[in-house]
């Protein structure tokens, strides 16, 4: 994060229409993110065209860094690169993201670069731009499923996408449908806490869980 | 359980021609229609581009005793597009779902994935095949196993018999699950060990990938280097 200028945080929003929990999680952030001096870059995608990743690596041989495709798909990367928080919202989808924001996700491939690097026990690609940026992910789950298999391949995931993406600071968390919004304001708070944004919120509901 | 009559290949893939998706699917498609099982394959990426794929695709995952799913790590999880069709897998399911007392009564059709990704060790697709897990479970279908591939640059999109001993261990490994899924049984231990195998040492897979990542840039003419940061 550049000292003299305000943080922008990247909100990638995959939900639907019909999610009522994560309008309130997403207005949560929004809002404590907004009051925190950051520039919020709130990026709705159910209402964005972006095509489906087509695998043909033109973002590393063809023209390095960038999407070949010229939709919104491309956007992904730089808006990505100019973040200093990438915020991952959807709802839990078989313990993964949802479709919408998998669509963006996917095109995150041009910001790593193509060579294959042991780092620990692992292979991973480099990261294309030294700029790290923290990480936060919130799912939300049906009630009662806070600690369900789907959820916790949820928190498994977000850490692998950590390990890839190696942010500074990483958090995952997911609310229960029907979370009033002040729950949805503590769960949001305990994350941003754990990320190192600041929160007038500390304390966990019941209905969240966090990770790690 | 009993022995399937039909087997639903899914592609995840999202490249329109072959791919190493496409390779491994293909080569345990064709193991099971040897054994008698009426096979169909469904491109997903082609498929969910119409209304009209889309209706087959959920018609023919309805039909199928046994579904397969062939797809390449993206990001540490499914492709979008596949993450898309499970969705409307799943919806369709339930919206069509027997109730309870007649469900207990049916055999639930089996749900396979085989992943594939590029790095050497098989570890990064574990995540991916428990999000399959799940989607089996919530989907409706009876979850009969993954498998796992690392090193999947080594398909080189060609069909597996072409590649010969270089993979070995994964055609040794898609027979065996060919047997026990044509006899009802669910993926063997061994299969998913022989698939985790990996055929070339990481260091010189790492090697030979990066070099060829720089002769295709040279290759497609581009003007930028391989490490450009456009975003900077």
């Amino acid at each position: 994060m550049t000292p003299t200028a305000r943080p922008t945080a990247l909100l990638l929003d995959g939900g639907s229409d019909d999610d009522p929990t994560l309008a309130l999680v997403h207005h949560a952030i929004d809002e404590t993110l907004t009051a925190g001096s950051w520039d919020v870059d709130d990026w709705c995608l159910r209402r964005e065209t972006i095509a489906w990743c087509a695998g043909c690596f033109g973002c590393w041989v063809k023209t390095p860094g960038m999407c070949v495709h010229t939709d919104a798909g491309r956007e992904v990367a730089a808006r990505v690169a100019r973040s200093d928080l990438l915020v991952y919202l959807t709802p839990v989808t078989f313990g993964g993201y949802s479709s919408e924001l998998k669509k963006a996700l996917d095109h995150l491939i041009p910001i790593l670069l193509p060579d294959l690097k042991k780092t620990g026990s692992d292979t991973r690609h480099p990261q294309r731009y030294e700029h790290v940026h923290d990480l936060l992910a919130v799912g939300t789950v049906p009630a009662g499923e806070a600690d369900s298999a789907e959820a916790r391949t949820f928190r498994r995931l977000v850490e692998r996408n950590a390990m890839n993406l190696r942010p500074s600071h990483w958090a995952a968390g997911v609310v229960e449908g029907g979370a009033d919004d002040r729950e949805v304001r503590l769960a949001v708070g305990a994350l941003l806490g754990q990320i190192g944004v600041a929160s007038p919120h500390t304390v966990m509901p019941v209905s969240l869980a966090v990770t790690p | 359980m009993r022995r399937p009559d039909s087997a639903l290949l899914l592609i995840g893939s999202p490249k329109p021609g072959s791919s190493s998706s496409a390779s491994l699917g293909t080569y345990l498609q064709e193991r099971l229609a040897a054994r008698g099982i009426a096979t169909e394959t469904v491109v997903l990426a082609k498929a969910l581009k119409t209304d009209e794929g889309t209706q087959a695709l959920l018609g023919a995952s309805a039909a199928a005793d046994l579904v397969v799913l062939s797809f390449p790590l993206y990001v540490d999880s499914l492709p979008a597009h596949v993450v898309r069709a499970f969705e409307l897998i799943a919806e369709s399911r339930a919206e069509d779902a027997p109730d309870a007392q007649v469900l207990g009564a049916l055999e639930q059709p089996r749900f396979v994935a085989i992943c594939q990704c590029g790095f050497p060790e098989v570890e990064h697709n574990r995540v991916a095949l428990e999000i399959c897990a799940n989607f089996a479970r919530t989907a409706g279908f009876d979850w009969a196993g993954g498998l796992a591939m690392g090193a999947g640059g080594l398909i080189g999109d060609r069909p597996l018999r072409e590649r010969g001993g270089l993979l070995r261990s994964v055609t040794r490994a898609l027979d065996l699950s060919a047997t026990e899924l044509a006899d009802g049984r669910p993926v063997p231990a061994e299969a998913v060990r022989l698939m985790s195998r990996t055929a070339f040492p990481a260091f010189a897979y790492r090697f030979v990938a990066n070099r060829g990542w720089r002769a295709e840039l040279k290759k497609r003419g581009a003007v930028t280097p391989l490490d450009a940061r456009p975003y900077a």
